[in-house]
């Protein structure tokens, strides 16, 4: 895999050293940058110095800033990490109830609005519900800022106010698709064999419901989170961008407009490791809830 | 994904005469029945039918458009919606309604496009994998795991960064990462039609590889592949929005739905119709292809509501 990232990343046009010494300089400047990092070399010793560097965690430096890229991305690792977390939060806050509720009522009224507004969910493009909940909230009632990032650790009401707008625009897309996963699996958990089987022997109803319907629907559901997280970790880079949101997507995409390789290799790389670690986690998790999987 | 053989849609009245080859054809052909199938559904209908007038006004866009889509009359600008410009102008005083329209003909060509490659590279790898099994499944299903690890918007970005900005590129991009999730989609299926008796049949006749493929397995693997191209139009369209609205995609002063809101967004605070009409635009069509793709579902393939909703995002 980390080959394909190399690959990738050098297949994108543009003279680096160039953009980043801008219009006027000398050829020796020139040679001595493209010396330093390590361009003039052959493509096939640089992935090997890249790859054995990013085992250890150097994962170069930056063309543009000069910093290195392990703590460009440290840097922007705590902002993805809060929206992501407090995305999914939104998301499971309104798809667990969401789905139960239609999945216990079918075809009622209650199904047919939840099925409504989780394909209005699905469909709406983040990007635009993102700019008219900030027309609303920060412009016309004013009650909110309209972007930016604070840490927790300096003004915990500020990082609330302005975390808000941001989860709630992508934890109501993701929400949306686990709704409907949520509702499709407590249907199936309800009319399995078993579910029956234990309302015919008279356990109260509440307990079917918490003992053999949930936690036979919670397994697709761990599996649908973790591929919204994995979503959601990689940058939603379109809302990063609209509340000026510091997190690794607005960090990639200006690596790909500074052509900044060391940053973009570095960003994609450590979204498909992200990507990797939450399938373990969710496989894990998986035997930890179904202890049918252990055998 | 299923192991089962895939039954034909328990709607067909002659779902169980399929399994004999070339003499027993049902009497309608199947897209025939499937459409009757799809007119029943409501939501489907209505969703049907409002992608219809989405696609032809995109064929039809110079003609239908009351202005060109940069036609600049400064004198207008940032008027709101009136009978003269019912979407209002942006700050060039250019027409936002006549924009939408032209817009929509670049934003649907690219998904088309977009899925067209996605569909015919991902399916013809899928139906390899899925065919042939052991080392051929292998290899290309794997890459397929590669290719599906990167963050779909991540993977666009950086092609486009590869190739360039443009509509074609953009398609290009948004092609590529789709291309697994048909591969994924096809195996599955052809996975539940390969053993069916009849292509066992067939082939113990002495039927050729290429026959196999394209007279049985296919066509009963179709279901499946149908539904998610109708998902994936909906999420190519969006994807191509995100992209053009990062600056990536359609470049300006061509009409894109997602450029548009990028435009639009520097001005919200005084004209909110620069972005808000877009925005519907993309919206109504993306809500259309998902919910054209549920109503296929029902139709189709029953059986797959529960593994393949929301896929793609």
């Amino acid at each position: 895999m980390s080959v394909i990232v190399f690959g990738l990343v050098q297949l994108v046009p543009g003279d680096p050293i160039r953009l980043a010494l801008g219009t006027r300089f000398d050829q020796e400047t020139y040679d001595a940058l493209l010396a330093r990092s390590g361009l003039d070399q052959p493509l096939v010793q640089q992935y090997v110095t890249w790859a054995g560097r990013a085992l250890t965690g150097d994962l170069g430096v930056s063309f543009r800033s000069g910093e290195t890229v392990t703590s460009l991305i440290g840097e922007r690792l705590p902002a993805t990490l809060t929206l992501a977390f407090a995305s999914i939060l939104v998301a499971l806050l309104i798809a667990v109830p969401l789905g139960t509720l239609s999945a216990l009522r079918p075809r009622s009224v209650v199904d047919r609005v939840a099925t409504v507004l989780s394909q209005i969910g699905i469909s709406v493009p983040e990007f635009w519900m993102a700019i008219v909940l900030i027309l609303v909230f920060a412009g016309t009632l004013g009650w909110l800022p309209s972007g930016g990032y604070v840490p927790l650790t300096e003004d915990p009401g500020g990082w609330a106010q302005r975390l808000l707008l941001p989860a709630v625009v992508t934890g109501v897309v993701s929400g949306s698709v686990i709704t409907r996963f949520v509702r499709s699996s407590v249907l199936e958990a309800l009319g399995a064999d078993h579910v029956r089987t234990a309302q015919a022997k008279g356990l109260p109803g509440r307990q079917v419901f918490t003992w053999h319907v949930l936690r036979n629907a919670l397994l697709p559901l761990v599996t649908v989170t973790g591929v919204q997280l994995a979503y959601l970790l990689s940058g939603v880079v379109v809302v990063e961008i609209v509340f000026a949101w510091p997190g690794l997507g607005q960090l990639a995409l200006q690596a790909v407009q500074s052509r900044d390789y060391p940053v973009l290799q570095g960003a994609i790389l450590l979204f498909a490791v992200v990507f990797l670690l939450i399938n373990l986690v969710v496989d894990l998790l998986y035997t930890a809830i179904d202890p049918r999987i252990r055998r | 994904m299923t192991g089962a053989p895939l039954p034909e849609p328990a709607a067909s009245p002659t779902a169980t005469e399929e399994g004999v080859p070339s003499t027993a054809r049902p009497p309608q052909p199947r897209w025939r029945q499937t459409l009757v199938l799809l007119a029943r559904n409501p939501t489907a209908a209505v969703a049907g039918t409002v992608l219809l007038l989405i696609v032809l006004t995109a064929v039809f866009d110079e003609a239908i458009a009351p202005t060109g889509p940069n036609e600049i009359a400064v004198e207008d600008r940032l008027q709101p919606p009136s009978l003269a410009h019912p979407f209002g102008t942006d700050d060039l005083g250019r027409d936002i309604l006549s924009r939408v329209i032209l817009g929509a003909a670049v934003s649907l060509r690219v998904g088309f496009l977009a899925v067209t490659f996605a569909l015919v590279v991902g399916a013809l790898i899928g139906l390899l994998a899925g065919y042939y099994g052991r080392w051929v499944d292998d290899v290309l299903m794997r890459f397929m795991d590669i290719l599906f690890a990167f963050p779909a918007v991540l993977l666009a970005i950086a092609v486009l960064a590869v190739r360039g900005p443009g509509a074609g590129n953009t398609a290009l991009a948004i092609g590529i990462v789709y291309v697994p999730v048909f591969a994924r989609v096809t195996r599955a299926s052809v996975l539940g039609v390969r053993e069916d008796v009849y292509v066992r049949a067939s082939r113990s006749v002495g039927a050729s590889d290429w026959r196999l493929l394209t007279r049985h397995v296919l066509p009963n693997a179709a279901p499946p592949i149908i539904v998610q191209t109708s998902i994936s139009l909906a999420f190519a369209v969006l994807a191509e929005a995100a992209l053009s609205f990062l600056g990536l995609g359609t470049q300006p002063p061509n009409p894109s739905w997602g450029l548009m809101l990028a435009e639009g967004r520097g001005f919200i605070d005084l004209a909110w119709w620069l972005a808000f009409f877009p925005g519907m635009a993309i919206f109504l069509t993306v809500l259309c292809f998902n919910l054209l793709g549920d109503g296929l579902r029902d139709v189709l393939d029953p059986r797959q509501r529960t593994l393949m909703a929301g896929s793609g995002r």
